[in-house]
């Protein structure tokens, strides 16, 4: 395992594993979180529902552990790497064929993981922007649960608070960008045949993400989401 | 034309480098670069100072020595071209030029735009080539090869060895030059016996000479005086990660 390390193009070939665990995750995630639009009852019950997986939904946040602590320690391997490959700069440099969203993964990636934290102190553990995290709401079938509705959107009624989410999910789509072509070379598949097809899946694939994460605060500093009051 | 360069000085690997800056005037735009250069060295003797050392050799766009970082671009500003091969009229009169070496801890300067590209030279030795001895060149169909194979064995086996691809990477990543000699090999019957020893041994010796790693930014490929593609890069990464599964 610890040899896997020893070569860049395995590293890599981690990176592009665990990235794409987390790829697959931020799609699950969005479909799940879209449920917002079905009403405040639908979106409690999958909340609900999702805690009581229990055990499966411990298993799902320890591969999704793994393939974080994997995704970042690679990069952070490889950074130090190529930083050390060129000890001295050039003088002047310029991009040929590179897109800057490319060179950027490093810092885009940081912002992501910036954005973790935030987003899990948030509606994870509850300790910023707390004053809508610890209602309840009772199910139609008389449950009382967790009421993950109104910390929602009572949160993203917050313009600062939107904004920064939207703020970050546009550095995601940087990342996303590049990630899922990259993924799809780093793992040995190029071909002129099928890489225009992949081009355009990459990015029709992350702006749809993208899209999809922004729709949420934009639907509710547009209205189109609001509290319903609950029970 | 008459032009201003920033060239990189620098005695020796250890000595600490400098930029300095020189005049060449009524240069004639029909020049290739390398002659500009001569004319300025020229010019530096007869003033009894010490000319800029840049590396030859063939100046017909073959053989791969030429190798200068021309405003921040390796092999300068045209497309598909070596510096050799480079000439004055993709310049304008009165531009300012800016001329470094390769820059990559695998290829420390040697003196001025000089550096050491023996670490390719160490990769090829780990296998690059077929040990099995082949005889006379055989009869041209006696062989048969997929004609789409020969012709990407060939755009492979084009690449001449120059470093533009480290030189233009952000990681100072060796992975262009090394997929393109596994590929050439590799796409050909002869190389099949070797094929996956081949692979693990170059990328490992890429990976210890200090080369970084690729991020799949693809400057290499627009780099590359051959133009060759990143393909070749994920057909390396294909045939090492099958060589690592299998055990070689």
């Amino acid at each position: 395992m610890i040899g896997i390390f020893r070569s860049t193009i395995l590293t890599k070939i981690a990176m592009a594993l665990s990235g794409l665990i987390w790829i697959g995750f931020s799609i699950a995630h969005l479909s799940g979180h879209f449920l917002l639009f079905a009403g405040q009852e639908a979106y409690n019950a999958y909340g609900q529902g999702l805690k009581d997986l229990g055990p499966l939904l411990w298993l799902g946040r320890i591969i999704f552990i793994i393939s974080f602590l994997l995704h970042s320690f690679s990069g952070i391997l490889l950074l130090s790497r190529n930083k050390e490959a060129r000890p001295v700069q050039y003088k002047a440099k310029k991009p040929i064929v590179s897109t800057p969203q490319s060179r950027m993964m490093a810092l885009t990636g940081i912002l992501l993981f910036t954005f973790m934290v935030y987003h899990l102190a948030h509606f994870t553990w509850g300790v910023v922007h707390a004053e809508y995290s610890h209602l309840t709401y009772t199910l139609s079938d008389g449950r009382e649960v967790h009421d993950v509705y109104t910390m929602v959107i009572g949160s993203y009624q917050n313009v600062f608070v939107c904004l920064a989410y939207v703020l970050f999910m546009l550095g995601f789509g940087i990342h996303l960008s590049h990630a899922i072509a990259s993924v799809v070379q780093t793992l040995g598949f190029n071909h002129p045949m099928y890489n225009s097809l992949v081009k355009k899946v990459a990015n029709g694939l992350s702006t749809i993400i993208i899209l999809g994460y922004i729709s949420i605060p934009a639907s509710v500093m547009l209205g189109v989401l609001k509290l319903t009051g609950g029970h | 034309m008459n032009l201003t360069l920033h060239i990189w000085r620098q005695e020796n690997t250890t000595a600490e480098g400098r930029f300095s800056t020189y005049r060449v005037e009524e240069i004639s735009p029909d020049m290739s670069f390398l002659e500009m250069l001569d004319v300025l060295n020229e010019r530096l003797i007869n003033k009894g100072e010490v000319p800029v050392e840049f590396e030859h050799d063939c100046r017909e766009g073959i053989c791969g020595t030429c190798s200068l970082m021309i405003n921040g671009v390796p092999h300068g500003p045209e497309k598909g071209t070596t510096t050799c091969q480079l000439h004055m009229r993709k310049f304008k009169d009165g531009d300012e030029i800016t001329i470094e070496p390769w820059r990559a801890k695998a290829f420390p300067v040697l003196k001025d735009l000089v550096v050491d590209r023996s670490a390719f030279d160490r990769i090829i030795q780990k296998g690059g080539y077929i040990s099995a001895n082949t005889g006379n060149a055989p009869d041209g169909n006696a062989i048969p090869i997929p004609k789409p194979d020969s012709d990407w064995a060939f755009e492979a086996a084009a690449c001449i060895g120059c470093g533009a691809c480290v030189a233009a990477c952000k990681n100072a990543s060796a992975s262009l030059f090394v997929a393109a000699k596994v590929t050439h090999l590799g796409l050909l019957p002869q190389g099949q016996p070797e094929r996956y020893l081949r692979v693990t041994a170059m990328v490992e010796q890429m990976d210890q000479e200090g080369f970084g790693s690729c991020t799949n930014t693809y400057d290499c490929e627009g780099a590359c005086p051959k133009q060759i593609s990143v393909r070749n890069i994920a057909r390396m990464n294909r045939d090492y990660l099958k060589a690592k599964i299998m055990g070689n």
